[in-house]
């Protein structure tokens, strides 16, 4: 048994970010895992860098639209995060902001994109909206179909396979401890310390930050108190290698898409398409992938059409992962209430926007002033779900 | 085709051939998709229409195929991959898509005219096996090819793809395709085993029969008379260390290994040849099955992963049998039965035979498959090549993943770098070894021995690559046409 100042459970983006964060100011750190580091979530997304409303917050009206714009301030700190991760962590993570494209093909999709780029002007992101010759000069490739693209220049991709693990051996080198294939299965509080159980052993912090994805509802329950997160299945595939035709990330207004070109060559295609959760005995079983869709695969090659010279390409796989929502599509990030010294950090597009959400929890925890105010994010706007 | 079939049958060898005619007998509706043009698979495979080469195996299969294509309700999909089932573990339901029905499956298929979904009850997987990638300095050369890959131009196309042959390896398959590449008309340098005679005792007849079928035995006779009477060398506990060229194979460097599978020092020859054509033994393609959800067994002495079942050939997925070298690599005979196992399964739960009649019709194919995997557990097994022997071939330099160009030397250093690596997923995440488009087909077992020898952990703790649709590669305009017309 051996006490810390904090326990981070979770070995995803999140948790091994936060982890840095915390081991770089010096304070001691265990980080619980219970498979390998950069199992879940982390390790299976499109890594894209969006810093644009996507799909799912615009494809629900203006008035959710300008809802999710409250977390436009978020988006800006990490298109800039992103752009010094590499130096800042001294390994590649195959970060390219080379700009993004969000689509519309029909007049009501250049409609939507032109209210949608006027909010995030408003917000100071510089978003333009490109037609005709600029649109095609910038982005050849696009189908005739396309009418108009939002253009945002900090937008580009990161590489999920390498981000985690760089941050979780930038933690290791200022001293925080890594366990991995340990699950933490009992958490609660005694004697002003938290006390972890996982395989076997027990540990104490002065404060722990539950990182654990979907899981984090359980451990919450550990804790006994409740945070309302949603687990949903998403689809990702991967083409044959080519050679380079694709430098920009690309969305679209209307529809489920997200794409972009590897720095190896394949295209990666993805956008929100669901995955069948898999229930045992009519319960979620999170421990299993969820199942693949036939028409997710089908309608996010449809999708693809935008961008003509791929459809030749052979899909060699697809995948499923989960991922964490929210009833508000924004994140939850902060201290929970009457749960001294826990802290948790999950929802929302939280590998473009993780590295902004661990610098903040992080700052929160050293005591410090976040440099963004983090009031609307705080689990305490679920406060009426717990009574303890 | 607007009517969904009761059944599909994956593959047409002899095991999709035995299940579709049973099948088809009892008034199942049944549909064979199989890539090839035309059924028979490996070892019945036939030339394309026009072509009138018939091999002997073609042959021996004959009576099997015109059983399969004379029964009624039996249609055929050929050229056409299917390339993911859906449903099988969260079940189908109407709300992405129009639902087939209760108990239904769907299954993706890349047809010559784009995609189609299948939506039988019922799925019989009998995708067969491909040969067993063996890695060593040199085997990625142009000339350096498989003894199936040489049979199929010779048998399906009528082609010889060079002048001068080695083929080396371990499976007694080396010796038919040896005599059949004779009968062509090719020079053949050296046929060479890497186990000792004293491994493969009580002699080359066991040697033959393990091919499959005893029925067979003739035939491999003729076989090792054909390559005596072509004065062929046929050399034991020899392995190809290197294969040499500047673009192509001009050469192979081989060695002997002693009783014990170690190479032996000073016993290396430079042999020249145009065609290496290497056969160390077959690995079940399983990934169709495990994409479903299937659960496998390690079966090191049968190709590696094999696909569980019970006693009537059903999986572990409720629906889903498999038959054929999916269960097991040992050979037609075996396969056919399985195959009508299957299909006397698959009948019951359709409700077109009742228990006690399908207990009957079993009952003699049920002795066959005893006798037949007596004698393969007693025979197969010596073939299986040593990993040991096949791990020693390997250096830092050698290419283990073609697809994605990942060296040996890589994946150790990768291991290196992260202790905690101990699965198939996890190296392949790390260093892209699988990723590529043959999806590890080519690489794992050499992939996963490397790690198991590396870290210390068994076969099963390594595991293999996860199968994840499409198992072959589709192209993105045949999955969206597929969209537009659902
Ligand atoms: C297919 C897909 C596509 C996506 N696309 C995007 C995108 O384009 N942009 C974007 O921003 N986001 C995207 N996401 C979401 C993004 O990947 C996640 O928001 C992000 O990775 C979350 O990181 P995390 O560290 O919170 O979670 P995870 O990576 O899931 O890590 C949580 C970890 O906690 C561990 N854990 C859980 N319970 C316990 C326990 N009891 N004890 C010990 N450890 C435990 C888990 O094993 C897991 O490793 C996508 C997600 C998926 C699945
Ligand atoms: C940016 C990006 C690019 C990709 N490009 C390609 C590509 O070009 N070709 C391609 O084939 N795939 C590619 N992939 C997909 C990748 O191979 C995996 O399929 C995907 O990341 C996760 O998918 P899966 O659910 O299929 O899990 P799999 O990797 O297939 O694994 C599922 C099983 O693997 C194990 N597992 C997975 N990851 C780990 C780990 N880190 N440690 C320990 N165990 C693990 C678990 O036991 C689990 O049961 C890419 C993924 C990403 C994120």
């Amino acid at each position: 048994m051996a006490h810390y100042d904090t326990a981070v459970v979770g070995g995803g983006l999140l948790g091994c970010a936060v982890a840095w964060h915390l081991a770089r100011a010096g304070t001691r750190v265990l980080l619980v895992e219970k498979d390998q580091l950069n199992r879940h979530a982390s390790g299976q997304n499109a890594g894209s860098l969006h810093f644009q409303l996507e799909y799912r917050m615009v494809e629900h009206g203006d008035d959710a639209a300008r809802e999710a714009a409250r977390a436009l301030p978020l988006h800006l700190d990490a298109m800039r995060a992103w752009a010094g991760l590499e130096a800042a962590l001294g390994e590649p993570c195959g970060v390219a902001q080379r700009g993004g494209l969000m689509l519309a093909e029909t007049p009501a999709e250049v409609a939507a994109l032109d209210r949608k780029a006027a909010l995030e002007r408003e917000h100071g992101l510089d978003v333009d909206v490109l037609e005709g010759a600029r649109l095609r000069d910038l982005a050849p490739y696009l189908a005739e179909s396309v009418r108009a693209a939002a253009h945002l220049p900090g937008e580009g991709k990161a590489n999920p396979r390498l981000v985690t693990p760089a941050f979780a051996r930038a933690a290791t080198r200022h001293g925080a401890e890594l366990r991995t294939g340990h699950r933490v299965t009992a958490l609660h509080r005694d004697g002003g310390r938290w006390h972890l159980h996982a395989e076997g052993r027990a540990d104490t912090a002065d404060t722990v930050v539950l990182a654990a994805g979907v899981w984090t509802t359980e451990l919450a329950a550990m804790a006994d108190t409740r945070l309302p997160v949603f687990p949903v299945g998403l689809t990702m595939s991967a083409t044959a290698r080519t050679a380079p035709l694709l430098p920009h990330l690309i969305q679209h207004v209307g529809r489920r898409l997200s794409m972009k070109q590897t720095p190896e060559g394949n295209i990666l295609l993805g956008g929100g398409w669901p995955a069948k959760l898999v229930t045992r005995q009519g319960r979620i079983d999170l421990d299993h992938n969820p199942e693949l869709r036939y028409e997710s695969l089908t309608g996010n090659a449809d999708a693809a059409r935008v961008v003509p010279a791929v459809m030749h390409l052979p899909v060699i796989r697809s995948w499923s992962g989960m991922t964490t929502l929210t009833p508000d599509q924004l994140p939850l990030l902060g201290a929970v209430p009457r749960r001294p010294g826990l802290y948790v950090a999950t929802g929302g597009s939280a590998f473009t926007l993780g590295p902004t959400y661990a610098r903040l929890l992080a700052a929160t925890l050293l005591g410090a002033q976040p440099d963004l105010p983090l009031d609307g994010y705080s689990p305490a706007r679920f406060g009426a779900l717990n009574f303890v | 085709m607007n009517e969904q079939p009761d059944v599909v049958v994956v593959g047409a060898g002899p095991a999709g051939l035995a299940a579709a005619a049973t099948l088809g007998r009892h008034g199942a509706d049944v549909l064979v998709v199989d890539e090839q043009q035309r059924p028979g698979g490996q070892i019945y495979r036939q030339p394309p229409a026009g072509f009138t080469r018939p091999g002997r195996q073609a042959k021996a299969g004959r009576a099997l195929l015109a059983e399969a294509e004379s029964t009624p309700n039996v249609r055929w999909l050929p050229d056409s991959t299917a390339w993911g089932v859906f449903g099988t573990r969260a079940g189908l339901d109407d709300y992405a898509g129009p639902a087939p029905g209760p108990g239904r499956i769907r299954v993706g298929v890349h047809t010559p005219d784009g995609g189609r979904v299948l939506e039988p009850s019922a799925l019989v997987l009998t995708a067969g096996a491909y040969d067993l990638p063996v890695p060593f300095p040199g085997w990625t050369l142009p000339g350096v090819l498989t003894a199936g890959g040489v049979q199929t131009f010779v048998k399906a196309q009528g082609l010889l793809p060079g002048h001068r042959f080695v083929l080396a390896g371990g499976h007694p398959l080396l010796l038919v395709v040896a005599a059949q590449l004779v009968d062509a008309g090719a020079r053949v340098v050296e046929v060479a085993f890497s186990q000792h005679p004293r491994v493969l005792l009580p002699g080359p007849r066991d040697l033959l029969a393990a091919f499959g079928s005893a029925g067979k035995l003739a035939e491999g006779a003729a076989a090792l008379r054909t390559l005596r009477r072509a004065r062929v060398p046929i050399r034991f506990g020899t392995v190809i260390r290197s294969a040499h060229g500047d673009d192509a194979l001009d050469s192979v460097n081989m060695s002997r290994v002693d009783s014990g599978g170690v190479l032996m020092p000073g016993t290396e020859r430079i042999v020249g040849c145009d065609v290496l054509a290497l056969g160390y033994g077959f690995v079940p393609s399983t990934e169709l099955a495990r994409q479903a959800g299937c659960a496998v067994d390690w079966r090191p002495g049968e190709g590696g992963w094999v696909v569980a079942h019970d006693a009537w050939m059903r999986t572990s997925v409720p629906g889903v049998s498999v038959a054929g070298e999916l269960t097991g690599v040992a050979g037609a005979e075996q396969a056919e039965v399985e195959g009508r196992l299957a299909a006397y399964g698959t009948l019951q739960a359709l409700g077109l035979l009742d228990a006690d009649r399908a207990s009957a019709l079993a009952r003699p194919v049920r002795r066959v498959l005893a006798r037949r995997r007596r004698f393969a557990a007693a025979v197969l097994s010596r073939f299986a090549p040593a990993p040991a022997t096949l791990g020693a071939l390997v250096t830092d330099e050698t290419v283990l993943c073609r697809c994605e160009e990942v060296r040996a030397g890589d994946i150790r250093q990768a291991l290196a770098e992260h202790p905690h690596l101990g699965t198939a997923n996890a190296v392949k995440l790390v260093t892209r070894a699988g990723m590529g488009l043959c999806q590890g087909r080519s690489c794992a077992p050499a992939v996963c021995g490397l790690i198991a020898a590396q870290t210390g952990r068994t076969p099963e703790q390594v595991g293999t690559f996860t199968a994840q649709p499409p198992v072959k590669p589709v192209p993105l305009d045949a999955l969206a046409a597929a969209e537009r017309h659902a």
